[in-house]
C-alpha cells in the first residue's frame, strides 16, 4: 500500500513536471488551427491571411484545418473536446461564438468551453437596400415595416448567422416592436446568396459585414443606409449608428479571434497574445485585411473575453426579448 | 470601342509571359489536384489563393482560374479509372466512364473526356464573352420560386439514369432524399436526425457520400468475389478517339455545353446537376440509348461537356454582377478584392483592360487544357494496367485518406464506409446509385427554395406560378413526366424485361 502511495506520488510529480515543461517548451510540434467554416469563406480567408505573418513568429509549423458544418458548430466542438495543450486552436467568429450561443439552446458548447487568446479583426456591419429602392433611410424602412407588415424581407446566410440577428436588432432599435412578425426573414445558403437575394429583389434589405457589400456599393448596385462603427467605412456614404441616435448598435460588429479549450494554461495564452501582437503588426497583413474592409484591432486575452461576453449578453437579451430562442 | 478592339487591348496583357505561365501552371496543378479523390477543385483553389497575394492581379486570377478548370477536368480521371469521382462534378462521368475502363477502353474514355471538356470549356468562355450581360440579367430573374421549378424539372433526370427499372431508381432517389434531410433545418435552425451527435449537425459530408456510393461497393464486391471479374480484360487499350466518333458525340457535347453555360450563369446550382442533366438529355435522344450506363462513349462526352460548360459561365454572375455563383467564384471574388478590384458592372468601365485580358486568358485556357490534359492522360492511364488485386487495396487507402482530408474527421470516414455498405447492398439488388446522388444533391435545394418561396408569399402556393420562367419549367416537367409514364406503360405492355445482370 505504502509502495503504491509512493509510486502514485512519484507518478503525479512526474506528470506535474511534464506539464510544466510542456508549457515551457511550447510549442515543440506542429499546431493545428481549426477553421470552423469552409474554404473561401470570410473566416477562412482571414485565417489564412493571418497564417502568413503568424507562421513567421510561431517557431513550429501551423496546420490550417477546415472543419466545416452547422454554422461553425462542428469545428468549434472539436476544439472544445481537444486537450488543452495549445496544439489545437480555433478561429472563432461572431457567428459561431456569440450569435449561435445566444440563439441556440441545443448548441453542444457554450462560451465557457473556450479560452480566448485574442480578437484580431473587427468587421463593421452595414445595412443596404438595392439602389433603385424607394427606401432612403432606416427610418423609412422601419415605417414601411410598420405600415405594411409582411411587405419587407431581409436575407441572411442562415439561421443563427450575424445577418439574422443584425437585421432584427436594427429594426428593433428603429422602433419596430415585433421585427420577427412584421418583417420576413429569408434564410439563404451562405453570404453570397444572401446578398444576391437583395440584388435580385427577392429580399428588401440586408445587414452584414461591410466587406460583403463593398463591391455592390462601389458598383452602384446597393444603397448603404447605415454603418455600425463610429468611424466612417471607406466607400460607404452612409451615416453611423451613433449619429442616427442609436449608439447601442455599435455592439453590432463582426469579429474573428483565436481561442483554445477552456483549460488552456496561462503561459500558453500569454504566448499567443505575444504572437498575435507580432503577427498583426505586419504591414502586409494589415494592408490585405484593410483592402477587404476589416479593421485590424488586437485585443488582449482578457479584453477579448470581456468583449465577446458583452456582445453575447446583448444578443442574448435581444433574443429573449424577441423570442428568437431555438430550442429544438 | 467594339468588342474586338477590346479583346485586342486585352491580348496585350500576354506580352507578359508571367500571366501565361500562371495559367499553364494553374491548369497543371488543378488537373493533378482534381485527380486526387477528396481534394476537390474547390479546395485546390482555396489552397492556391494565398500564393496569388504577391502576384499581379491579372496573373493571380488567371492562376486561380487555371486551377479551377484543371480541377474540373482532372476529376474525370479517377472517375473513369477507379470509379471514384475526383470532384463532385465528375460523378456523372462515372456512369459510362468506369464501364468503359472495365471493358479495356480506359484510354478512349479519358481522351473523349478531354475532347468534350475542352470543347465545352471553349463554348462556355464564348458564352461569357458574347452574352454575359444578357445571361446575367436573366439569371437575376431567378428567385426562389423559379429555382424551385427548375430543380423540380431537374429531378426528372432520375428517370434517365435509373437503368432498367424506374421503380428501383425511385427507391434509390428516396434513400438519397432521406439522407439529405440530416442536419440543421434551414428555416428554424433546429436539429434534424442528428441523434444528439454534433458530428451530424452539419449533415452528411458530401464527399464521404460520393466516395462511399461509388468506390467502396466496387471494393466490397471484389472482396466478396475475388475472381468474379477475371474474365474481363481490364487494360489501357487504344486511347485514340476517331474524328467520326467525336462527330457522332458532337451534338451531345454542344447540348451539354449549352446546358452548362445556362446553369453556370445562374448562381447557386453548380456543375454536378449540369453534368447529370446533360447526360440524361444525351441518353434520351441518342440512337445508342440502350448502351448508356454500359460503357457508351457518348455518355462520357455528355457528362464532361455538362460539367466543363459551367466553368466559364460561373464567371458571368461574378463579372457582370459581382455575385459569386459558387464557392470557387467566392474565392476568386476574394482575390479581386485583395487587389482592390471590385467585380461588377462598373469593372467593365474602370478596369476594362483586366476584364478583357481575362477573356483572352480564358480562351487560351481551353487550348492549354487540351495539351496539359493530354499529357496528364498519358501519365495517369497506366493506372488502368494495374491488376485489380493491387489496384483495389490502393484505391481503398486513397479513399480513406481523401475522405479524411476533406474535414480532417474520422467520422466522415465512418460515413463513407456506412454509405459504402448501403451502396454495396444497392448494387447487389440492382438499385442504381446515380438517382441516390442526384436526389442527395437536388433534394436540399428543392426544399430550401420551396420554403423560401413560402416565406416570401406568406404560405400561398400561387407564388410558384408567378413568372413566365416558372410556367416554362412547370410545362417541361409535365411533358417529361408524361413521356416517362408513356414509356413505362409501353414497356409494361411488352414482355417483361429479362432480369438484369451485372457485368
Amino acid at each position: 500500500m505504502k509502495n503504491f502511495r509512493i509510486a502514485s506520488v512519484a507518478a503525479l510529480s512526474i506528470a506535474l513536471t511534464a506539464g510544466a515543461s510542456l508549457a515551457a517548451d511550447y510549442p515543440d510540434r506542429t499546431i493545428n488551427m481549426i477553421i470552423p467554416y469552409g474554404p473561401g469563406g470570410a473566416t477562412d480567408i482571414s485565417a489564412r491571411t493571418l497564417a502568413e505573418p503568424l507562421g513567421k513568429v510561431v517557431p513550429e509549423a501551423l496546420v490550417m484545418v477546415n472543419r466545416t458544418g452547422a454554422g461553425g458548430a462542428t469545428g468549434s466542438v472539436s476544439v472544445k473536446h481537444a486537450s488543452a495543450d495549445g496544439y489545437t486552436m480555433l478561429f472563432a467568429r461572431v457567428g459561431s461564438h456569440t450569435v449561435n450561443p445566444a440563439m441556440k439552446d441545443t448548441l453542444p458548447y457554450t462560451l465557457d468551453d473556450f479560452r480566448f487568446v485574442g480578437v484580431y479583426e473587427i468587421n463593421p456591419v452595414a445595412c443596404a437596400v438595392r439602389s433603385d429602392s424607394d427606401i432612403d433611410s432606416l427610418d423609412e424602412l422601419a415605417s414601411k415595416v410598420q405600415a405594411e407588415p409582411g411587405s419587407v424581407t431581409y436575407s441572411s446566410s442562415g439561421v443563427g448567422a450575424l445577418q439574422h440577428i443584425a437585421s432584427a436588432m436594427v429594426l428593433k432599435s428603429f422602433g419596430v416592436e415585433k421585427p420577427l412578425e412584421q418583417a420576413v426573414h429569408l434564410p439563404m445558403k451562405g453570404g453570397g446568396a444572401a446578398a444576391t437575394a437583395v440584388l435580385s429583389g427577392t429580399a428588401t434589405f440586408i445587414c452584414t459585414n461591410s466587406a460583403e457589400l463593398a463591391s455592390f456599393v462601389a458598383n452602384g448596385q446597393f444603397k448603404p443606409l447605415m454603418v455600425t462603427t463610429t468611424e466612417p467605412v471607406a466607400g460607404f456614404d452612409a451615416p453611423s449608428a451613433a449619429s442616427l441616435g442609436h449608439p447601442e448598435l455599435e455592439q453590432l460588429v463582426g469579429w474573428t479571434g483565436v481561442a483554445g479549450p477552456k483549460d488552456l494554461p496561462d503561459d500558453i495564452a500569454a504566448k499567443w497574445g505575444e504572437w498575435l501582437a507580432a503577427a498583426t503588426a505586419d504591414a502586409g497583413f494589415r494592408e490585405k485585411m484593410e483592402a477587404r474592409g476589416s479593421v485590424i484591432e488586437l485585443m488582449s486575452p482578457e479584453d477579448s473575453a470581456a468583449f465577446i461576453q458583452k456582445q453575447y449578453e446583448v444578443f442574448r437579451a435581444l433574443v429573449d426579448e424577441l423570442g428568437m430562442r431555438i430550442s429544438g | 470601342m467594339t468588342l474586338f478592339d477590346n479583346l485586342v487591348t486585352g491580348a496585350a496583357i500576354f506580352t507578359d509571359p508571367q500571366a501565361l505561365l500562371a495559367l499553364v501552371i494553374g491548369i497543371a496543378v488543378g488537373t493533378v489536384a482534381g485527380a486526387i479523390p477528396g481534394l476537390s477543385a474547390t479546395m485546390a483553389v482555396a489552397l492556391t489563393l494565398p500564393f496569388t497575394f504577391a502576384l499581379e492581379p491579372m496573373t493571380g486570377i488567371l492562376l486561380l482560374l487555371g486551377v479551377y478548370k484543371g480541377g474540373i477536368f482532372g476529376g474525370s480521371i479517377p472517375a473513369i479509372l477507379i470509379k471514384t469521382p475526383g470532384t463532385p462534378a465528375s460523378s456523372a462521368t462515372v456512369l459510362d466512364g468506369y464501364p468503359m475502363a472495365e471493358k479495356g477502353e480506359a484510354g478512349r474514355a479519358l481522351t473523349m473526356a478531354l475532347y468534350a471538356s475542352c470543347t465545352a470549356d471553349l463554348f462556355s468562355n464564348l458564352a461569357l464573352i458574347l452574352a454575359a450581360g444578357w445571361l446575367a440579367s436573366f439569371a437575376l430573374s431567378f428567385g426562389p420560386p423559379e429555382f424551385f421549378t427548375l430543380i423540380l424539372f431537374s429531378l426528372t433526370i432520375i428517370a434517365g439514369v435509373s437503368g432498367d427499372s424506374l421503380l428501383k431508381g425511385l427507391v434509390s432517389a428516396v434513400l438519397g432524399l432521406l439522407l439529405a434531410t440530416v442536419g440543421l433545418d434551414l428555416v428554424y435552425g433546429t436539429n434534424r436526425f442528428n441523434f444528439g451527435d454534433p458530428n451530424l449537425m452539419g449533415g452528411l459530408n458530401f464527399i464521404a457520400v460520393l466516395i462511399g456510393l461509388f468506390a467502396i461497393p466496387e471494393i466490397l464486391a471484389m472482396v466478396a468475389d475475388p475472381h468474379g471479374n477475371d474474365g474481363n480484360v481490364r487494360g489501357l487499350g487504344d486511347n485514340r478517339v476517331s474524328f467520326a466518333e467525336y462527330r457522332r458525340c458532337f451534338k451531345s457535347i454542344i447540348r451539354g455545353s449549352a446546358i452548362g453555360a445556362f446553369l453556370g450563369s445562374i448562381p447557386g446550382i453548380g456543375a454536378a446537376p449540369s453534368a447529370f442533366l446533360s447526360y440524361s438529355e444525351a441518353r434520351r435522344t441518342s440512337p445508342n440509348k440502350a448502351n448508356f450506363g454500359k460503357g457508351e462513349i457518348e455518355g462520357v462526352a455528355a457528362a464532361e461537356a455538362g460539367n466543363n460548360g459551367v466553368a466559364g459561365a460561373t464567371l458571368i454572375p461574378l463579372l457582370a454582377l459581382g455575385v459569386p455563383g459558387d464557392v470557387v467564384t467566392a474565392i476568386i471574388i476574394g482575390a479581386f478584392m485583395i487587389h482592390g478590384l471590385q467585380p461588377g458592372p462598373l469593372m467593365f468601365v474602370t478596369n476594362a483592360d483586366i476584364v478583357y485580358g481575362l477573356f483572352v486568358g480564358l480562351i487560351l485556357s481551353s487550348f492549354a487544357l487540351f495539351f496539359i490534359g493530354g499529357a496528364a492522360i498519358r501519365v495517369f492511364r497506366y493506372v488502368a494496367d494495374i491488376p485489380r488485386g493491387v489496384l483495389f487495396p490502393l484505391v481503398l487507402v486513397l479513399c480513406v485518406y481523401g475522405c479524411y482530408a476533406v474535414n480532417n474527421s474520422m467520422f466522415d470516414v465512418g460515413v463513407m464506409f456506412a454509405i459504402g455498405w448501403l451502396g454495396f447492398l444497392m448494387m447487389r439488388y440492382g438499385v442504381p446509385a446515380a438517382p441516390f446522388l442526384i436526389a442527395f444533391i437536388l433534394g436540399p435545394l428543392l426544399e430550401d427554395n420551396f420554403r423560401q418561396s413560402m416565406l416570401m408569399s406568406g404560405g400561398s402556393p400561387e407564388i410558384l406560378f408567378r413568372s413566365p420562367i416558372t410556367w416554362v419549367f412547370w410545362g417541361l416537367t409535365a411533358i417529361t413526366a408524361t413521356a416517362i409514364a408513356m414509356a413505362g406503360l409501353k414497356a409494361m405492355s411488352r414482355a417483361p424485361a429479362p432480369a438484369e445482370s451485372r457485368d
